[in-house]
């Protein structure tokens, strides 16, 4: 029984995986919206974890993906390594390179430190990795304070605040125009500047599978992170707590603790998706933070089953694609139906309507009808067998089944 | 212009003994074995406003927590701050111009009001259904954009007062259907989890909203005139030392200069207040209401319907945010997503005034009025001043989660 549900699993995983590795070969024109796909699928299983699994509600989840860009193209825009050092910028010496900053007040420092600077003196940017990792750790230093502030209220406070601050944050990159180029956008290097080899074909810098297949790195990286953590001793806590807060801190679950623990891991991958999204489309603006884009991220989840992380990450693609098609205007007679709005609609009604009358989404029943079948013959099955084969029949004590909360032995 | 460190090195002495204050007092007033309720918050306030000598006093005297030592070290913690605003910039407007700051004082009281009516539906919402709604902001947006289309498309000329009316028809009767349609099953229990399904349901709404009045009307910004224009007066008839009436403009004392956009807004927002005043504590349906908010069993057994009353609470509320809206129309330029900032700002200040506190609402949204007003026109660089309207409010936010969750006056969490 255990061994089928195993198999079961591991054939959706291999199956899944080798069918989002071979679907560049089947849509080759439209790989851009395949890695949208992808980068809303991470967010929407991370705030399914968040929401479905700790019934923690924050709308702040793409303030948190912009973070992580915006901290990604900060890096990228200001920080240089260099072999010489410069005495023009801010800088500090580590290892046998410098670290330079070129901060606004001295914004052409390096140009004027290159006339000096000794011939064959390198200077280079970040690699890309490393600004996403500074990304997720900025990501999750803000989790971390804000869920200190307000996790230990009641959780309508966390939904006030992080709405508040979502908008903050989105307000503050507007208005600080001469550190991030505000409303216009900030410009990142792409994912591999150098372009790259894979199998002996030669792919440039513009060229979209790449990033697609690091996309879907991160993608099954963070799937297989959640489902372990789901799986674990912190998912049972946090189900607890969702469950019950009074009930799970005296079984003895450190409440808060926990909550900070699971809105800061998510916090942190959004922010990784954010950044690996922010190096892939090269330029961000802002408006990747908008109240709207939340709203479809949430919108995923809920369509694709907030309390299952395949659900959420696959009602996300299935809507992003969705999306994408609706886009071209309707015209019924004289009357033209502006397709760019009205989609929204359309997904904001199906948001609520979900949410009435299919609380566990709309793919999530889906899914367990497929994994889960034939378990529940099986349990009345197991029921119906005669006791007296398994259990002595003189045993008439009351069995205490172990606490929950004890992991098995 | 560089805004000189003194301000921000006082901001930080602020905040390094506010928070010495705040974490060491109940662990004093506790080893004493006295009473430690609330003194985290009095420690902040005494350590911010008199530094280490008065820490020293407070843990030596260790006094009963009071109201009145609470708002004396308050009163002093804003002191300080506004001393080293005045050292740091000694030619703004705000240092060198008395008449300025009372403009902008008077003028962030007439919003205030306005944002307090607003909250006071969102409270109203809060202490009846138990829930508060995220699509508040989108009630508030579309009684400006109905007001726009009753006055200016519809029918021209109309009354703009009628105007108003019809925005409050259409928020109130918006509010009902969604009520009956989306919240009324959580009480029937046809909703699983209902705390979780009314956030996010409310937030559905407000994305459904906004989006739906986006694709109706579209995303350019609509103005409606001033509903309407004085006429020309002084008091006294001669000088107008008291109060100079212009079509757009009324000035008292020669000082205090308000527009009279806003100066209608403040009266709608004032009649409608004591309306509401006198609807909840006067008439049968208003007792009912604030029975339910009270007791919900036992206003049922006394034979009130709490189900009519939360439909009754959810639409009073959506209709209070809607009449917001239309009274804010003629002052500000409207867009669909107008509602955004304004839904965060009714956050801001039901937390400030205390969940579910109707005073504690309509005190918080006068003294966000205030801060904001104060906050654009004193940051020195005035571009960044407007931009960061929001982020005020959101400072307060902090500082009432960090220093009294419940806020001014809410009930104990």
């Amino acid at each position: 029984m255990r061994g089928t549900m195993r198999r079961l699993k591991i054939l959706t995983w291999v199956v899944g995986t080798s069918f989002l590795l071979i679907l560049p070969w089947l849509i080759p024109t439209r790989m851009h919206v395949a890695v949208i796909a992808l980068y809303y699928a991470i967010l929407a299983s991370s705030w399914a974890l968040l929401a479905g699994y700790g019934g923690q509600f924050s709308f702040a989840h793409m303030a948190f993906a912009g973070l992580g860009a915006y901290t990604a193209g900060l890096i990228d825009k200001f920080i240089r390594l260099t072999t010489a050092p410069t005495y023009a910028c801010t800088e500090f010496p580590l290892g046998s390179w410098w670290l330079v900053i070129q901060d606004t007040a001295s914004p052409t420092c390096l140009e004027k430190a290159k006339a000096t600077m000794p011939m064959g003196a390198l200077i280079v940017k970040l690699p890309a990795w490393m600004d996403i990792l500074m990304g997720v750790v900025v990501g999750g230093l803000f989790g971390l304070l804000i869920g200190a502030l307000v996790l230990r209220l009641r959780r309508t406070y966390l939904a006030l605040f992080t709405i508040a601050f979502a908008e903050i944050l989105r307000t503050a990159i507007n208005a600080e125009r001469d550190i991030t180029g505000g409303p216009g956008g900030l410009k990142l290097s792409p994912l591999f500047p150098n372009g790259v080899t894979l199998l002996g074909h030669e792919f440039t810098a513009a060229d979209k599978l790449p990033p697609y297949l690091v996309m879907l790195g991160l993608f099954l990286l963070v799937m297989a992170l959640m489902y372990w953590l789901a799986g674990s001793r912190f998912g049972l806590f946090i189900r607890a707590i969702r469950e019950d807060e009074e009930a799970a801190g005296s079984l003895g679950v450190d409440v808060v603790r926990y909550k900070i623990l699971l809105f800061t891991i998510t916090a942190m991958i959004a922010a990784a998706a954010g950044g690996m999204y922010a190096h892939y489309v090269r330029v961000i603006a802002p408006n990747m933070m908008v109240i709207k884009e939340m709203s479809v991220v949430i919108a995923m989840a809920v369509i694709g089953g907030m309390e299952s992380l395949l659900g959420a990450a696959i009602g996300a693609i299935i809507i992003e694609f969705a999306l994408e098609q609706l886009r071209s205007n309707i015209t019924i007679g004289a009357f033209t139906l502006n397709m760019a709005d009205w989609r929204l609609v359309v997904f904001g009604a199906l948001l609520m309507i979900t949410l009435r009358f299919w609380g566990n989404g709309l793919i999530h029943p889906i899914i367990q009808r497929i994994t889960r079948r034939g378990v529940a013959e099986e349990t009345v099955a197991k029921r119906l067998q005669p006791r007296a084969a398994t259990e002595p029949e003189d045993d008439t004590r009351v069995k205490i089944p172990a606490s929950p909360l004890e992991p098995d032995p | 212009m560089e805004f000189p460190t003194i301000f921000w090195y006082t901001v930080l002495w602020l905040i390094v003994w506010g928070a010495v204050g705040a974490l060491v007092t109940p662990r004093v007033y506790a080893r004493k074995d006295k009473f430690t309720y609330q003194t985290g918050m009095l420690g902040a306030f005494v350590g911010a406003a008199l530094g280490p000598i008065g820490l020293i006093l407070l843990w030596r005297l260790t006094p009963a927590v009071s109201a009145k030592w609470l708002g004396a070290s308050g009163i002093v913690v804003l002191l300080w701050l506004a001393l080293a605003f005045a050292k740091a910039a000694p030619n703004n407007l705000c240092v060198t111009n008395g008449s300025f700051i009372a403009t902008q004082i008077a003028n962030g009281l007439v919003i205030g009001a306005i944002y307090g009516l607003m909250a006071l539906g969102l409270t109203l919402i809060f202490s009846i259904l138990g829930i508060v709604s995220f699509a508040h902001g989108e009630f508030y947006m579309l009684g400006g954009m109905v007001t726009y289309y009753a006055t200016q498309i519809w029918f021209p000329n109309l009354n703009p007062l009628l105007g108003v009316l019809i925005a409050a028809l259409f928020t109130f009767a918006l509010g009902a259907i969604f009520e009956l349609l989306f919240l009324r099953p959580m009480i029937t229990g046809q909703i699983e989890r209902p705390g979780e399904y009314a956030i996010l349901v409310t937030f559905g709404l407000a994305f459904f909203l906004q989006y739906t009045t986006l694709s109706l009307v579209g995303a350019s910004p609509k103005k409606v005139p001033r509903f309407f224009d004085y006429p020309r007066w002084k008091l006294p008839a001669e000088t107008g030392g008291l109060l100079k009436v212009t079509p757009g403009n009324l000035t008292f004392f020669d000082a205090i200069s308000i527009p009279s956009a806003r100066f209608t807004a403040l009266i709608i927002a004032l009649v409608l207040l004591f309306v509401l005043l006198y609807f909840l504590y006067r008439t049968w349906t208003g007792k009912a209401l604030r029975a339910v908010s009270q007791d919900r069993q036992a206003a049922a057994v006394t034979g009130i319907n709490p189900k009519r009353m939360n439909t009754l609470a959810f639409a009073l509320g959506g209709m209070l945010a809607g009449i917001s809206g239309a009274a804010l129309v003629q002052v500000f330029s409207w867009v669909p997503w107008v509602g955004i900032p304004a839904s965060s700002r009714s956050f801001v200040i039901i937390v400030l005034g205390g969940m579910g506190s109707l005073p504690g609402a309509f005190i918080g949204g006068l003294i966000l009025g205030v801060v904001e007003a104060l906050g654009a026109g004193c940051v020195p660089d005035p571009h960044r001043a407007a931009a960061y309207l929001p982020a005020y409010g959101m400072i307060i936010l902090v500082l009432v989660l960090l220093l009294k969750p419940t806020g001014l006056f809410g009930r104990e969490l």
